[in-house]
C-alpha cells in the first residue's frame, strides 16, 4: 500500500514538525490538537503550531507554500479529516492513558487498513498496545523521529508483536524515499538505540566531570570534535535539549530497564543540575545552562558555569595538551596521562563498552547502532566504528587489564578484527549473534564510500578525485578543504572531461562531504591578491571559465548532485551541468558580493541564460530578468532548501530533487544515463541585453538601497561592476551578445573589483571571521 | 463659448496594492465597472459620450493597449463613443478632464467621461521594462528620481519637520474616517465585484492612527531622513471617473450639475522637487480665473507625500481647515492615474455639499511638475 494523505495527531514541537516535513514532501496532511480551555478560537493550538512554524529557524518548511498542504482542527470537531488518512502518527504527550485515548478517537473513525504509528521516544509498544484491540494492534507501530524532524535524519521504527509486515514497510518505504529518513529499525526495548546509548553517555559524562575535577569547556573539547562529536559536546548538547529533560528520560529508563542493566549504576541526579533546574536554568529555550549570555550584559559575553562552585564565569576556550599530543589518534587520546585523558577514556569506554552489551537486545545488528548514533546524535562515527577505529583488540585488552567485562560482541570483534571488516573485498560486520554478515545496502542506494572502500580511483590529486560507479558512469568527487574550489580541482576537472570522453558515457559531480563546496578558496586567492600576482588571478579565472566550459560542452552528459551548501564556485559549477539532482537539503547560492567581488566562473553567464531562456521572462523585453538576476546575485541569496533554489533559478524546473542523501548518487547515476540516450551537447547561447539603458535602470534601484543604507558604499561599487555584466557591457538591445562575452565581462569585473581595497578588506575579514564585512 | 461643468463623480474603492482586496482586479476590469457605476448614477444616456479619455501613468501589460477604447468595449458602451489614453503621471486623469473642457471650448463634443486607473498591485511603478535614457540621466539625474528622495529634498529645502508632517497624516486619516463614518463617500464609492466578493469600503484609511505609532516608523527613503511609509501616501489599486459636460447638455439631460470648469492651467519646476509643482500651476490657474487664494474655499492637494503637501501650503498659504476636509491620499490611497479623476470630482463634490464659491484641485507630478483645475459654483 502507498501513503498519500498523513495526518498527525499533537501540533507540538514534534508533531507540528512532523506535519511540516510531510508536507515538504508534498504530501496533504492534517493537524489537530486539543481544545485549549475555554479557547474561543478551537483550532488555537494546530494554527498557532502552523504561525509559530513560519517563523522557526532554522525553518521547518522548505518553502513557505509548504504550509498550506496542513489542514489545522481539532480533536473534538474534525476527527472526520482523519477518516481519508493512509498514516496517522500520534504525537501527544508521554503518557499511556493520554495516547490510548487519542487511539480510541483515531480507531473510531480511521479506514481499514490505515496504519497509526506513535511519535513516543520512552514507551514501548507493547505498554502502548495493552487493552487495545488486536486489529488495531496488527495496524501499529512506533516512528521515534528526532527533533527537529526535517533535518534530524534519524528514524527509528519499532513494530509491535502483532504489527502487519507491509505496514511497516509502507511507512518505512515513504519515510526512506519522501521524508528522506535515515529509517532504523529497532526492537521495542526502553529508549529504542540512539536515546538508550546517548542518554548513558550525557549521564556518565557529567557524573565522571564532577568527580574527575574536569571543567565543562574541557568536557566538550574533549567530547566533541577529537571524538567525531558535534561541536556542542556533551554540556552544549544538554542545554540544547534542554537541561530539565534529562532527569524525565533518565528516570523513565530508570525505571524501566532490568535491575541488571549497567545504566543504574551511572545514573544519578546531581545537586547542581537540580537546583539549576530549580532557578530556571533549564538551557538555551530557558535563561541559559551550563552556559549562559552574561545577564545586563551588551556584548554578549559568554560564560560557564563553575561544576564545583555552581558560579558563572567567563567561559574560555581550553587549550588541552591531551588533545594537542593526541592529534588524529582516538587511541593516544585515551591513553593520555592526565585528566583529560583519564576522563575521554571513561566516558567514552563507558558508553562503547555498555553499547557492545545492548546487540542483539536493542537491535540486529552493529550497523543499525552505528547507524543511529550518526543519524540521530549527528557522531561522525558510531559507537562500534569507534572501537573499530582504536581497535576492538587493544580496547578489549584495556578493558581486561582494568578488570572490566568484556561483552561477547566485543569479543567476538576483538578476534575477528572489528565490528566492520573486509573480507575478499566486500563490507561486513556484526550481527547480534556474533556473525560477521554482508554489508546490504537497499535498492536505488548507492554510496560513493561503499565503492571508495574498495576500488581505485580512475584519477586522483589533493583535492579531487575522479570514480567509476559502474554503467560507464564516473563520479568527480572533491576532497579539498571544505571542499573549497582551487586549481587542483579544475585540473581534476578537465581530466575528468578527458577521461569520461575517452568511452564512457556521462559524468556525475557528487561528494559525500557535508557541503557539496563552500567556493572558491578563498586564502589562496587573497594570498595571490597580496603578493599582486594579477596575472595569476586572470589565469585562474580563465582556468576555471575553461574548466566549466568544458563541462558544459562536453560529448556526454554531466549531472551535479549536491547536498548542503554548494556556494559560490560550487554553485556556479553546478549551473554549467546538464542537469542536476539536488539532494533536498541543498543551499546554493552566488555569494562572491559578500567578499567584493562577482561570479567569475559563468555564475553570471549561466543565470542571465537561463532568465532569458526558461521562458520565465514575464513582460516585455530583457529587463524584468536582468533585474531578477541582479537582485539574486546582489543581494547574495542562499536557498534554504532544494525546492527554493528552484525559485531563485539555480535548479532549473527539469531538475531533480532527492529526499534520502543515500539515494542521492543512484538517482543522479540514474538520471546521468537517462540523458546519455541520444546525447548532444547544447549549442552556445546568445541572448539580447540592455546594456547601458538596463545599468542606468539598475543604478536607480540601487540608489534607493544606499539612502536607507541597506547598501553599504563599497556595496555600490560591487554590484556597479555586476550590473555591468549582467546588462552585456556595451551592447545594445537589438543585439545578439554570446555567451562567451558575458565571460569576459565577468573576468573584466573580476580583475576590477579584487585589486579595490574595499573588496581585499572583505576577503580579510571573511578569512578572519567567517562572516561577511559591511564596508 | 460653451462652459464645461462636471456633472458626476464616482470611484472604486482604494486599496493597499499587494496585499489589498483588489490586487487580483485587472485594472481595466476594475475602471469598466467604475464608467459604469457613473453612467447609472448620473443616468445619462452613453450614446451622447463623445469620448472616453482615461488617465494611467503607467499604460503597459494590462493597462496598454488603448486603455481609453478598450474600457469602453469592455464596458459595452455604444461603439460611436470613442476612447484615448492619457498619460502626465500623477496628473493623467485630471489632464483627461483638461482635455475635455478644452474640446467643449472648442465646441468638439458635449459629454465626455473622463476617467483614470491605476492597479499598482498588477503594473509595477517604473513599467515592466524600465529603459530610462542613460545619456540624460548622466545629465540631469533628477529626471528619473525616486518620487521619497525628491520628498526628502523638499523636507531639507522647507525645513519641515517629521512631526508637521505625522500631524498631516493623523488629521488626514481622522478626517477620511470621518468621511466614511458621517456617509460622505456613500454616494461616489461604486461597489467592485472580486473574485472573493463585493468589495464596498476603502481599504487603507487606518482611523486609529496617532502620533505614537507613527513616530515608531523607520525613514522609508533615507537613513537619516524623516519621510516614512506613514507621511507618504500608500501604492494604491482604485479607478476613478468624472463626467464633463456642457452646461445646456447637463440642463438639457437633467443633470445635477457639481461645479463649472472655471480654469485649468499646468506647469514645470526643478524635478528634484516635484512635489513643489501646484505652486506653479496653481498660480497659474488661479490667475487665469481672476481669484486669489484667499477666495478659494474648496482645496484639494492631493497627498504625494505630507512634506509635499505642505510645503505648497506654505508657499500657496494655503489654509488647512479648507484642505482635504474629506481627508487626503495619505489615508485614502493614491492609485497614481486615478487621483487627478478623484480630487476633482471630490472639489466639485464639495463645493457643491458646501455650497461654496471657488474651489482648487491640485497635484504634484513626478519629473518635476504641477496640473491645478480652479472650479466654481454651478
Amino acid at each position: 500500500m502507498a501513503i498519500e494523505k498523513a495526518a498527525v495527531i499533537g501540533a507540538g514541537l514534534m508533531g507540528g514538525g512532523i506535519a511540516a516535513h510531510i508536507a515538504n514532501a508534498g504530501h496533504d496532511v492534517v493537524l489537530l490538537d486539543i481544545v485549549p480551555d475555554g479557547a474561543s478560537d478551537r483550532n488555537a493550538l494546530a494554527d498557532g503550531a502552523v504561525a509559530r512554524m513560519l517563523k522557526t529557524d532554522p525553518a521547518p518548511f522548505m518553502e513557505k507554500a509548504d504550509a498550506r498542504r496542513i489542514t489545522t482542527g481539532n480533536v473534538e470537531d474534525h476527527l472526520d479529516l482523519l477518516a481519508d488518512a493512509d498514516w496517522i502518527v500520534e504525537a501527544v504527550i508521554e503518557r499511556v492513558d493520554a495516547k490510548q485515548a487519542v487511539y480510541a478517537k483515531i480507531d473510531a473513525v480511521r479506514k481499514a487498513g490505515s496504519i497509526v504509528s506513535s511519535n513516543t521516544s520512552t514507551i514501548p509498544a507493547r505498554m502502548l498496545l495493552d487493552g487495545m484491540p488486536e486489529a488495531f494492534a496488527r495496524d501499529f507501530l512506533i516512528t521515534h523521529f528526532f527533533n527537529p524532524p526535517r533535518y534530524m535524519r534519524l528514524l527509528e521504527v519499532v513494530a509491535g508483536p502483532e504489527t502487519r509486515a507491509d505496514a511497516v514497510a509502507a511507512v518505512c518505504d515513504f519515510a526512506d524515499r519522501k521524508l528522506g529518513k535515515g529509517v532504523v529499525p529497532c526492537n521495542d526495548t526502553p529508549g529504542f538505540i540512539a536515546n538508550r546509548i546517548g542518554t548513558y553517555w550525557l549521564v556518565l559524562a557529567v557524573r565522571a566531570a564532577m568527580e574527575g575535577g574536569v571543567t565543562v569547556e574541557e568536557a566538550d573539547a574533549l567530547l566533541s570534535r577529537p571524538v567525531g562529536v558535534p561541536k556542542t559536546g556533551v554540556f552544549g548538547l544538554i542545554d540544547l535539549v534542554g537541561l530539565d529533560l534529562m532527569p524525565l528520560v533518565g528516570r523513565s529508563l530508570k525505571d524501566s530497564l532490568p535491575g541488571s542493566d549497567a545504566f543504574h549504576a551511572v545514573y544519578d541526579e546531581p545537586a547542581l543540575v537540580k537546583s539549576m533546574i530549580e532557578q530556571g536554568y533549564i538551557g538555551r529555550k530557558g535563561k541559559g545552562g551550563f552556559y549562559r549570555l552574561k545577564p545586563d550584559s551588551e556584548t554578549k559575553e559568554k560564560q560557564v558555569i563553575d561544576l564545583e562552585s555552581g558560579e558563572y564565569g567567563p567561559a574560555l576556550r581550553p587549550r588541552l595538551e591531551s588533545v594537542e599530543q593526541a592529534g588524529r589518534s582516538l587511541r593516544a587520546l585515551f591513553e593520555f596521562p592526565d585528566k583529560c585523558g583519564e576522563y575521554a577514556w571513561r566516558v567514552m569506554s563507558g558508553t562503547l563498552a555498555y553499547t557492545a552489551g545492548l546487540v542483539p537486545e536493542i537491535a540486529g545488528d552493529v550497523g543499525a547502532v552505528d547507524r543511529a548514533m550518526r543519524l540521530g546524535y549527528n557522531w561522525k562515527r558510531g559507537p562500534f566504528a569507534l572501537i573499530d577505529e582504536v581497535g576492538a583488540g587493544w580496547f578489549a585488552e584495556k578493558l581486561a587489564g582494568e578488570g572490566r567485562e568484556i561483552p561477547p560482541l566485543l569479543g567476538a570483534a576483538a578476534a575477528g578484527g572489528g565490528f566492520h571488516r573486509l573480507a575478499e573485498g566486500r563490507a561486513e560486520h556484526l550481527d547480534g549473534g556474533c556473525r560477521y554478515v554482508p554489508l546490504a545496502r537497499p535498492d536505488g542506494v548507492l554510496l560513493l564510500s561503499d565503492i571508495k572502500r574498495t576500488a581505485r580511483p580512475l584519477a586522483k590529486n589533493g583535492s579531487a578525485s575522479l570514480w567509476d560507479i559502474g554503467d560507464g558512469v564516473a563520479c568527480l568527487e572533491f576532497h579539498s578543504k571544505m571542499n573549497a574550489l582551487d586549481t587542483e580541482i579544475m585540473a581534476m576537472v578537465t581530466r575528468s572531461v578527458e577521461t569520461v570522453g575517452d568511452g564512457m558515457r556521462a559524468l556525475v559531480i557528487h561528494n559525500e562531504g557535508s557541503n557539496f563546496s563552500v567556493g572558491m578558496n578563498l586564502g589562496l586567492a587573497l594570498f595571490v591578491v597580496n603578493v599582486g600576482a594579477w596575472s595569476m588571478i586572470e589565469e585562474t579565472i580563465e582556468e576555471g571559465q575553461a574548466a566549466f566550459r568544458s563541462l558544459k560542452f562536453a560529448p556526454f552528459p554531466v549531472v551535479g548532485a549536491p547536498s548542503g551548501m554548494a556556494l559560490g564556485g560550487g554553485c556556479e559549477i553546478l549551473l554549467h551541468c546538464d542537469a542536476v539532482q539536488a539532494h533536498a537539503e541543498s543551499y546554493m547560492g552566488l555569494v562572491e558580493v559578500g567578499v567584493g567581488l562577482v561570479p567569475g566562473w559563468g555564475g553570471c553567464k549561466e543565470m542571465m541564460v537561463r532568465a532569458l531562456t526558461s521562458g520565465k521572462t514575464g513582460f516585455g523585453g530583457a529587463m524584468p530578468a536582468v533585474s531578477r538576476v541582479f537582485e539574486t546575485i546582489g543581494l547574495a541569496k542562499v536557498s534554504r532548501s532544494a525546492k527554493q533554489a528552484r525559485g531563485l533559478g539555480f535548479l532549473r524546473e527539469g531538475d531533480g530533487i532527492s529526499a534520502n542523501r543515500d539515494r542521492l548518487l543512484a538517482d543522479a547515476k540514474a538520471r546521468a544515463l537517462a540523458l546519455a540516450e541520444d546525447y548532444a551537447p547544447p549549442e552556445p547561447a546568445t541572448v539580447k541585453l540592455p546594456g547601458k539603458t538596463g545599468r542606468v535602470a539598475l543604478k536607480m534601484a540601487v540608489r534607493g538601497l544606499a539612502k536607507t543604507r541597506k547598501a553599504t558604499p563599497h556595496d555600490l561599487v560591487v554590484v556597479e561592476h555586476l550590473g555591468n555584466v549582467l546588462t552585456g557591457g556595451d551592447t545594445d538591445t537589438t543585439r545578439e551578445v554570446p555567451e562567451d562575452r558575458l565571460s569576459e565581462l565577468e573576468r573584466e569585473a573580476l580583475l576590477a573589483l579584487i585589486r579595490t581595497p574595499g573588496t581585499i578588506a572583505r576577503m580579510e575579514h571573511m578569512l578572519e571571521t567567517g562572516k561577511p564585512l559591511r564596508n | 463659448m460653451k462652459n464645461a461643468v462636471i456633472a458626476g463623480y464616482a470611484r472604486s474603492p482604494f486599496h493597499f496594492a499587494h496585499k489589498g482586496a483588489l490586487v487580483e482586479k485587472r485594472p481595466d476590469d476594475l475602471a469598466a465597472e467604475v464608467v459604469h457605476g457613473l453612467l447609472a448614477q448620473t443616468g445619462v444616456d452613453p450614446a451622447e459620450i463623445e469620448d472616453l479619455i482615461i488617465g494611467c501613468a503607467f499604460p503597459e501589460g494590462e493597462q496598454g493597449f488603448n486603455l481609453g477604447r478598450i474600457v469602453a468595449l469592455i464596458a459595452d458602451l455604444p461603439i460611436s463613443v470613442a476612447g484615448a489614453t492619457v498619460n502626465r503621471f500623477c496628473g493623467s486623469s485630471m489632464q483627461a478632464i483638461h482635455i475635455a473642457a478644452g474640446a467643449i471650448r472648442m465646441d468638439a463634443g458635449e459629454a465626455f467621461i473622463c476617467a483614470g486607473v491605476e492597479s499598482m498591485s498588477r503594473v509595477p511603478m517604473g513599467g515592466f521594462n524600465p529603459a530610462p535614457n542613460p545619456d540624460l540621466y548622466e545629465k540631469n539625474e533628477g529626471a528619473y528620481m525616486s518620487m521619497g528622495e525628491t520628498a526628502e529634498n523638499l523636507a531639507r529645502k522647507y525645513q519641515i519637520t517629521r512631526e508637521e508632517q505625522e500631524a498631516l497624516a493623523v488629521t488626514s486619516h481622522a478626517r477620511a474616517a470621518a468621511a466614511w463614518e458621517d456617509g460622505r463617500f456613500a454616494g461616489e464609492v461604486i461597489a467592485v465585484e472580486t473574485a472573493e466578493g463585493t468589495v464596498e469600503r476603502d481599504g487603507c484609511i487606518r482611523p486609529g492612527t496617532n502620533p505614537e505609532v507613527l513616530a515608531g516608523l523607520e525613514p522609508a527613503f533615507d537613513a537619516d531622513g524623516t519621510v516614512t511609509a506613514g507621511t507618504s501616501s500608500p501604492l494604491t489599486d482604485g479607478a476613478a471617473a468624472v463626467l464633463v459636460c456642457t452646461e445646456e447638455f447637463a440642463a438639457r439631460n437633467d443633470l445635477s450639475v457639481l461645479a463649472r470648469i472655471k480654469a485649468i492651467a499646468v506647469a514645470g519646476c526643478a524635478p528634484e522637487i516635484m512635489g513643489y509643482g501646484p505652486v506653479v500651476s496653481s498660480e497659474k490657474a488661479l490667475a487665469r480665473a481672476g481669484i486669489k487664494m484667499a477666495d478659494v474655499d474648496v482645496v484639494e492637494l492631493n497627498e504625494a507625500f505630507a512634506v509635499q503637501a505642505l510645503a505648497c501650503v506654505r508657499e500657496l498659504a494655503i489654509d488647512l481647515e479648507r484642505m482635504n476636509i474629506d481627508g487626503g491620499a495619505i489615508a485614502i490611497g493614491h492609485p497614481l492615474g486615478a487621483t487627478g479623476a478623484r480630487i476633482t470630482g471630490k472639489a466639485a463634490q464639495i463645493l457643491s455639499r458646501e455650497d461654496k464659491r471657488y474651489a482648487l484641485a491640485t497635484q504634484c507630478i513626478g519629473g518635476g511638475q504641477g496640473i491645478s483645475t480652479v472650479l466654481e459654483a454651478a
